[in-house]
């Protein structure tokens, strides 16, 4: 097997969520929370693409597509209800945005 | 043959689906029609079966036709069969012949009513229910038979829904009758247990058991037919069922459903001449009430209710006929009856149609100038009733009493109790006839008098008019095709199905027809002198007439002791009971549910990133738990 050890990209992946869950704690705007959720979502990426090229088999590959249409249609969604709120003269501010509180 | 039973049967349902499907499409007249035309049918079907069994032997009088099963557990299976023999084809004659006529005279009756559909449905329901009782093939088709003329009969008292005096009189009949369908479904139960059969043929198995078993199955079967059949102590739903219209009155409460306690115990007669002191109970109870129902007749002002009461009356004298073990007499009585009693209903039903609506004979009077055909056809009906030959009562009601003196001490007091009933019989049913009928008219008969465009004389339309002359004539004729001791087609027909006990001698049925209708003429004459020639006062006797006019308190029994007592029961419990523990839990729930709620809410902030905190968090538990589980 070509290239380096799958521990290496399994790593890259564990970061990747990493900055990407940070992300989506800290950052306010939700512009950067989607794209922090992109993150996540590549990290994940990365794992299933790694153990599918482990194991020889095409399952996590179809998997990996899979996830990237999902994230697809939630960009989607995301950034309509962003551009839905930006219109409303909304905060673009998740801590602004409490209404659903108890 | 069969297939002619099956079709007397199921013509009438489906005469009750079309009407019920078609609803609104066909008029009310045409559902009549169907009514008519389908109870027809079952009568037809029914003569077809009767010749069919007459060409037979006598001994192969009896088939029994099993569509399928219809109720099978590992031990038990009943089918869903009818019997046809010589009782079951007597009856379905009654039934349809006489269901068909009453029919037909309902499409003039009801013309012009609201729920005319809904009426003829009912009607048609009931003949086929009536049919499936008469011809069922065990016991447990006959008890549904025995509910579905409960039902019909609940439906019909209750016609007139917007008036709530009727809706009092259905629940009372359909309570007190469930009082005898529950005996009669312990009797089942016991019969089933004991032998794990309900075939007819069967019943006999019943005798291995204690002497215990047979008389509590014998008094569950009475239960049911002294309920459905009106007798004391449990009659007092028949005269307020007269709030029905005045066909189903002569329908149900007169010629068919009533009666059906007599076939009942004619048909299990295997069973009671194993209980001979509950056969006994039968006649006694028979004998009692036709006494107290002729009392009672003859101080109501009622017409319907005076018919009602000579109902009951009459069917005491069946009881005392079948009790005796003269079971022919009983069903042949119950034959006549069923001609001349229905032929009453149904003339002061074209005297209630012509006055309005209304029942009051204090408000009758001098009908016979208004309506003389009818006069004449009610006073056939009266002579039948009371029994003067050669109308047909006579030769129904004589041999039953003849066979009671034939019964040994006990039967000689059941026939002086026959005896003075036919004097009452005289007495209320000419009371009721000089009222209605004779003097001059009434300033309420000359006013409200009025037969409606179109009709043909002054008493009713045809329709109305042509079933209760059939009616008339039958009254008359009906009695000719039995006369006891000389000419016997009747009882010789059904007694292949039940064997009488008792024989009566000539001797005995001349004594008893001479008195019989010596009491009945002088019944006649006393009624006469009173309200018709008005040479006599009432009597007077404030104590007997308050006794009667309450109706010896049978109601005002039942109110205090079932009905007060449960309503208190019941009011006690929702006081102490259903108030504080039920209601009360209900609220400390719905508290206590509310309170953890804002509790819990608390929790949602509405910070977005909380909440993925408290994702990322849990992910992360979940991570650590697997590597360090693994």
């Amino acid at each position: 097997m070509l290239g380096p050890d799958i521990t290496w990209y399994l790593a890259i992946s564990a970061i990747l969520f990493s900055i990407g869950v940070l992300g989506v704690l800290l950052r306010r705007s939700p512009l950067i929370v989607l794209l922090s959720l992109e993150i996540m979502l590549n990290g994940g990426n990365l794992a299933l693409i790694a153990f599918s090229r482990q194991t020889g088999e095409g399952t996590g590959q179809v998997f990996a597509i899979a996830v990237m249409a999902v994230a697809a249609s939630e960009v989607v969604v995301g950034l309509g209800l962003i551009v839905a709120m930006s219109r409303r003269r909304l905060p673009l501010d998740v801590d602004r945005l409490r209404s659903l509180r108890g | 043959m069969i297939a002619a039973a099956w079709i007397c049967l199921l013509a009438p349902l489906g005469a009750t689906l079309v009407i019920t499907l078609a609803g609104m499409r066909i008029s009310g007249r045409t559902a009549g029609w169907i009514a008519t035309t389908s109870t027809s049918v079952s009568f037809v079907a029914a003569v077809v079966a009767f010749a069919k069994l007459l060409s037979e032997n006598p001994e192969d009088r009896s088939h029994l036709s099993t569509a399928w099963t219809w109720l099978g557990t590992d031990q038990y299976h009943f089918g869903l069969s009818i019997l046809l023999d010589p009782l079951s084809v007597f009856m379905m004659l009654v039934v349809s012949g006489v269901g068909s006529l009453i029919v037909a005279y309902s499409i003039g009756y009801m013309d012009g009513e609201n729920e005319e559909r809904r009426y003829f449905a009912y009607m048609a329901f009931f003949v086929f229910s009536m049919l499936m009782l008469v011809q069922a093939g065990n016991l447990l088709l006959l008890l549904v038979g025995w509910g579905l003329v409960g039902l019909s009969s609940y439906l019909l008292i209750g016609f007139h829904q917007e008036r709530p005096s009727a809706i009092a009189a259905a629940k009372k009949a359909f309570i007190m009758n469930a009082v005898g369908d529950a005996t009669m479904a312990l009797a089942l139960f016991l019969l089933i247990l004991h032998t794990g059969s309900l075939d007819f043929g069967s019943l006999i198995a019943i005798s291995s058991s204690s002497s215990l078993v047979i008389n509590l199955v014998a008094l569950g079967l009475l239960g049911g037919a002294v309920t459905k059949s009106a007798q004391v102590p449990l009659h007092t739903w028949l005269p307020d069922a007269m709030e029905g219209p005045t066909p189903v009155s002569a329908l149900i409460h007169a010629a068919t459903m009533v009666t059906a306690g007599v076939y009942l115990i004619a048909r299990t007669h295997n069973v009671f001449e194993l209980a001979p002191n509950i056969l006994d109970l039968a006649a006694g109870l028979g004998a009692v009430t036709l006494l107290i129902a002729g009392l009672i007749a003859l101080v109501q002002t009622d017409i319907k209710r005076v018919i009602a009461y000579s109902t009951m009356s009459q069917i005491g004298y069946m009881f005392v006929g079948v009790g005796v073990g003269a079971y022919s007499n009983g069903m042949y009585h119950l034959l006549t009856h069923a001609f001349f009693k229905a032929l009453l209903f149904l003339a002061a039903g074209l005297l209630i149609h012509a006055l309005a609506g209304e029942q009051d004979m204090r408000k009758m009077g001098g009908m016979r100038v208004l309506m003389p055909r009818t006069y004449w056809l009610f006073f056939v009906g009266g002579l039948a009733l009371v029994g003067i030959p050669p109308f047909a009562g006579f030769f129904s009601k004589d041999p039953i009493l003849a066979a009671a003196l034939a019964h040994g001490t006990f039967g000689a007091i059941l026939w002086v109790a026959g005896v003075v009933g036919t004097f009452l019989t005289g007495l209320y049913t000419f009371r009721m006839l000089f009222m209605v009928f004779w003097g001059e008219p009434s300033a309420y008969a000359r006013e409200h008098h009025h037969v409606g465009p179109g009709t043909w004389s002054r008493e009713g339309p045809l329709v109305m008019f042509v079933p209760v002359v059939v009616l008339g004539v039958l009254s008359v004729v009906g009695g000719w095709i039995q006369v006891a001791d000389f000419w016997t087609p009747v009882s010789n027909f059904l007694e292949v199905s039940a064997p009488p006990l008792v024989t009566a001698s000539g001797t005995q049925e001349a004594i008893s027809s001479i008195f019989a209708v010596a009491f009945g003429l002088v019944g006649i004459g006393v009624a006469w002198a009173i309200y018709g020639a008005r040479r006599a006062e009432v009597p007077s006797a404030p104590g007997v007439q308050s006794a009667l006019e309450h109706k010896l308190w049978f109601d005002w029994l039942y109110d205090r002791a079932f009905y007060r007592p449960s309503v208190w029961l019941a009011r006690a419990l929702y006081r102490w009971f259903e108030q504080p523990v039920i209601l009360g839990s209900l609220r400390e729930i719905a508290a206590g549910a509310k309170e953890s709620g804002s509790l819990v809410s608390r929790l949602q902030t509405g910070l977005l990133r909380v909440y993925a905190l408290a994702v990322a968090s849990g992910l992360a538990v979940l991570v650590v738990v697997f590597i360090s589980v693994r």
